[in-house]
């Protein structure tokens, strides 16, 4: 089901550049369902469902599998660690937050009293209890990096809020679809990708190496249906949205009406992105080699950034449907 | 076909950034009584191909322009746009516009009345977010016509001026196609031994991707971008603009030294004036991500000075762009085998 | 060649020849003839087959070019207009030497005398566009006739050991690299290595773009100088490396998340070996190895840098032992791999 897949993927640490326990969950839930799966030197997973016809296309998927999180790099006298972001993290966001590392240490993150300066990263710090150097140095070492600690809300009978929403609900969705997928005629390849928070690293690699005829992007996009915001102009539970634009790529025309059109095969609804902000691993497929047609399939996702990414399951539903049908119409 | 026809045609072509279909088929096109092969690659780049037996050079222009898209239908009808490539939002209120929705539609962009503008309101220009496109119908009828996403063309019209000067929407690059596509003619009349592409690049004004990819596909030893530079123009910082009436080469960093003293030297032989410009870091053009591409591809970029660029009456001389040509054909006809193993000697 | 030698050597970013041409001849001698070639971004690339198969490619570079300035224009009383090659703060060009194009005539950047200056030119930061390089020229056709628009220009700062171990030169960003990489490629690793002395890392990380590219490793070691901000009390929280406690090893920066897994290893072999080291505190700045991670298929990558004080003017100071620990550090980890 993909809600419990969803809550799998949500409670894996993974912040960019230190996915691998995401990766060890994806394939734990995939393995049975695909023909090849490898990790590379940027730790992106990908992984292969061949097509029936040795003529057909070679469709590239890619879901990022990490979340923003914050890295430390220093420990003080005093036992408590400063910190710098990983990826965009909002300063305003980052006081008052529970966290955790990957071995399991938890923290609370807050800030120092403004002194009438600025605030910066360089003001925040995080508590794990220590009272000394030595003693923090014991479980955290500089370069270590921790995440909003798992969460999973459900609001109402569709809703689901977490952090890390970005982009687990797309890894969710991407095992879901390699999980459906019956004997496809083209050859399909997933990536869950790395570092796409602090700049769709991993993907570039990925597509280099995938070197696809066709490339879809999978991640959230931001919301235009709460108090005082307005764009872009996408609303959850009012079906998946396809990506005419944002600031890492337009979409490919070709790509992006056949979305479109899936959706309508697919008798589900679908919106329509312009996003005036952002970027996503689609941009790095149509970017690689000689240039790929590409597009992205998003899922709205309200507070996008905060430890209360929200969706709704029935978005997720719809975007599964418009998949499968892209798969086998292309 | 003479410059100013296929000037004005192209100018008059939708090609923004990322949806250039329609432009890319009327270049190549264009370029095919002149060339070997011409194709249209799988992001709208266009390639001309005149088959030569020396090193492998691209020419590279870019046929995007810039221009808006719909993200939002207001209640009443209004649409709200995002810029698709760098717009000077202050050109936007009062400009006419195309939307291309279901059907081609005439639009104006409007703005809130400046009677109705509080004293702060009117010392600033208008935000975007400020803007609205208006098409003259019923809300409801715009629902029917229009949707989130669709592509809005800048006004048109190319204008003839004294001196032979001429002012267009989106001479910011066709006039650099123009260039190429006067020298892949002039090069039927004269020897080469460089195996020429002639790339009409696509999305140059959000990133240089096309150019990054069409070199991907080329492979080539050397590349030649063209691309429009600042004018002097009233408050223009003079270090960093040309005059109008002739070419310039960039210098620094991006551009390969012994590549620009042969261009140097081939200006000088057939009296053609070339300005220097210095641009001590990026180019802000294809260079950038040509140069970039696979191991490396050496560089040198050569510029047609406009006046007004990204507004839709950018202003350049004909004898400039004649000249211009002129030179790119005399370069490319010059280009040996031995630069390859010269390069960094 | 030594340290001196190398700094002494004027490369800016585009204009490496004279750098490239010495490596060149000196990496010729080390490597053999057959094995040394320069690419099409103009970097210098030595590849050393192995001998045992199995082992990674390791690929180990470093940047040859240096910032610098380049002429623009002049005025009309013969003052040469210029810009930076590479980011350089103006305010720590004011009242320095230079040396300007190809023959390196003499020049200097001089500055409103301060008992003509108003209290806001005090206040006022000197721009680029306010700065100029005189070189005694008469009027504006002189000028520009023994330097064009495009002469680039260098600090001219002699080399100058100092202190307890310390040394204060131009361009010690990458050449403590360069200097390194000289003495590693006798370090005997078994698998197919590559030494790639790297252009215009300063103006955009450009070189090793190409670089990258082609000789596609399985793991890079990055040698560079970085930014140390160790004296004059600064805060612990804003130190990012000091200067005189062993090579710095990144786990992160602005370009970069390096791999966790070489993070480790390195720091393990530090420890193992005795090797001075300390953690880079901090992610600022970016380098080469950003490049070397992401081009085709991908790669391991870590930066070991040797800090520098002053970084990026021509008075860069840094610890002749942090740049042994840099050397010490790359064999043991090239002896390992």
């Amino acid at each position: 089901m993909l809600r419990d897949t969803l809550k799998t993927l949500l409670s894996a640490y993974g912040p960019s550049g230190n996915e691998h326990a995401v990766a060890e969950a994806v394939k734990g839930l995939i393995a049975a369902h695909v023909d090849s799966m490898r990790v590379d030197a940027l730790g992106n997973l990908i992984v292969e469902k061949f097509g029936t016809d040795e003529h057909g296309k070679r469709i590239m998927f890619s879901a990022h599998m990490d979340h923003i999180g914050y890295v430390v790099t220093n420990i003080e006298e005093n036992g408590f660690l400063r910190v710098n972001n990983v990826g965009g993290i909002s300063l305003n966001l980052s006081t008052a937050r529970h966290v955790i590392f990957e071995n399991g240490v938890e923290g609370v993150l807050y800030c120092e009293p403004a002194k009438g300066e600025e605030k910066a990263m360089r003001h925040l710090f995080i508590d794990i209890g220590a009272e000394s150097k030595e003693d923090a140095e014991q479980v955290v070492q500089l370069g270590d990096m921790a995440v909003y600690a798992p969460d999973y809300i459900e609001l109402g009978d569709h809703r689901v809020a977490s952090p890390a929403m970005d982009d687990r609900c797309c890894c969710a969705l991407l095992c879901e679809l390699l999980m459906y997928l019956d004997e496809p005629r083209n050859t399909v390849v997933g990536v869950f990708s790395s570092q796409e928070e602090v700049g769709v690293r991993g993907a570039k690699v990925a597509a280099y190496s995938v070197n696809p005829d066709i490339g879809v992007g999978l991640d959230v996009t931001a919301w235009g249906d709460t108090p005082e915001v307005k764009l872009p102009a996408v609303e959850l539970g009012k079906g998946a949205a396809v990506k005419f634009i944002d600031r890492s790529m337009i979409a490919s025309p070709a790509v992006r009406d056949a979305l479109l059109k899936a959706a309508e095969d697919a008798g589900v609804p679908a919106q329509r992105e312009v996003l005036p902000f952002g970027g996503q691993d689609g941009s790095a497929i149509q970017h690689t080699r000689a240039g790929v047609p590409a597009g992205c399939l998003s899922i709205p996702c309200r507070y996008v950034h905060s430890p209360v990414e929200t969706i709704d399951m029935r978005d997720m539903e719809g975007a599964l449907k418009i998949l499968l049908k892209f798969v086998e119409n292309a | 076909m003479r410059t100013e026809d296929f000037l004005r045609e192209a100018a008059a072509l939708p090609g923004l950034s990322g949806n250039e279909q329609a432009v890319a088929r009327y270049i190549a096109d264009a370029f095919r009584p002149f060339c070997d092969e011409v194709r249209i690659d799988s992001l709208n780049s266009v390639i001309a191909h005149i088959e030569g037996r020396g090193p492998k050079v691209m020419i590279c222009a870019h046929l995007d322009e810039i221009g808006l898209m719909v993200s939002r239908i207001e209640e009443d009808g209004a649409l709200r746009m995002r810029n698709v490539g760098g717009v000077d939002p202050r050109i936007l209120p009062g400009m006419r516009v195309t939307v291309h929705g279901k059907e081609t539609l005439p639009g104006v962009i409007g703005a809130k009345a400046p009677h109705l503008l509080t004293e702060a309101e009117r010392k600033k220009n208008y935000d975007r977010d400020d803007l609205f496109i208006d098409l003259g119908m019923s809300a409801d009828h715009v629902k029917e016509l229009v949707q989130v996403g669709d592509l809005v063309q800048l006004e048109g019209g190319f204008t003839k001026l004294l001196n032979g000067r001429c002012a267009g929407k989106t001479m910011d690059d066709r006039s650099c196609v123009a260039i190429m596509l006067r020298a892949a003619e002039a090069l039927q009349r004269m020897d080469t031994r460089a195996d020429l592409y002639f790339v009409a690049s696509c999305q140059e004004e959000v990133g240089g991707y096309g150019a990054m990819t069409a070199g991907y596909g080329v492979a080539p030893d050397f590349g030649i971008v063209l691309d429009v530079t600042h004018a002097r123009t009233p408050g223009a910082p003079a270090l960093e603009v040309c005059d109008l009436d002739s070419p310039a080469a960039a210098m620094g960093p991006y551009i390969h030294p012994l590549l620009r003293k042969k261009l140097v030297e081939v200006a000088k032989e057939i009296n053609v004036k070339l300005q220097d410009e210095v641009m001590p870091r990026d180019t802000s053009t294809d260079t950038d991500d040509l140069n970039a591409v696979r191991g490396g591809v050496p560089c040198i970029l050569l510029e047609l000075p406009v006046k007004y660029m990204h507004t839709s009456v950018e202003l350049l001389d004909m004898h400039a762009l004649t000249e211009c040509a002129r030179l790119l054909a005399a370069y490319l006809a010059a280009i040996e085998d031995s630069w390859r193993d010269e390069l960094w000697i | 060649m030594d340290l001196k030698t190398l700094c002494g050597i004027h490369a800016p970013s585009g204009d490496e020849k004279r750098l490239r041409r010495a490596i060149l001849e000196e990496a010729r001698k080390l490597c053999g003839e057959e094995n040394v070639r320069i690419d099409r971004m103009g970097n210098v690339l030595c590849h050393k087959k192995g001998t045992e198969v199995g082992r990674p490619h390791v690929c180990v570079s470093a940047h040859m070019d240096e910032v610098g300035f380049i002429i623009l224009s002049a005025t009309d009383d013969g003052l040469l207009q210029f810009r930076p090659i590479g980011s350089i703060d103006p305010r720590v060009v004011v009242s320095k030497r230079v040396l300007v194009g190809e023959d390196l005539l003499p020049g200097v950047i001089g500055a409103l005398a301060i008992h003509l200056q108003t209290r806001e030119d005090r206040e006022r930061v000197l721009g680029y566009d306010n700065l100029y390089i005189d070189i005694g020229a008469k009027d504006k056709d002189e000028a520009l006739g023994k330097c064009p628009p495009g002469t680039y220009a260098y600090f001219d700062t002699p080399y100058t050991p100092f202190g307890d171990g310390f040394v204060c030169a131009k361009a010690l960003d990458d050449r403590v690299g360069c200097y390194n990489l000289l003495q590693l490629m006798q370090s005997g690793y078994p698998g197919d290595v590559t030494f790639c002395f790297v252009t215009q890392e300063e103006v955009g990380l450009r070189g090793s773009i190409g670089a990258a590219f082609t000789v596609r490793p399985d793991v890079c070691i990055n040698l560079e100088g970085t930014a140390a901000n160790d004296l004059g009390d600064v805060e612990r929280r804003d130190e990012v490396c000091c200067a005189g406690q062993g090579v710095a090893v990144s786990f992160m920066d602005r370009s970069s998340v390096y791999q966790r897994k070489l993070f480790k290893k390195l720091l393990a072999l530090a420890d193992a070996g005795d090797i001075p080291h300390q953690v880079k505190r901090g992610v600022t700045g970016s380098n080469d190895a950003a490049n070397y991670q992401r081009a085709a298929g991908g790669a391991l990558a870590c930066t070991l840098s040797v800090p520098c004080r002053y970084i990026h003017s021509g008075a860069s100071v840094c610890c002749l032992d942090d740049i042994d620990a840099q050397y010490r550090l790359t064999r043991a980890f090239l002896l390992n791999a």
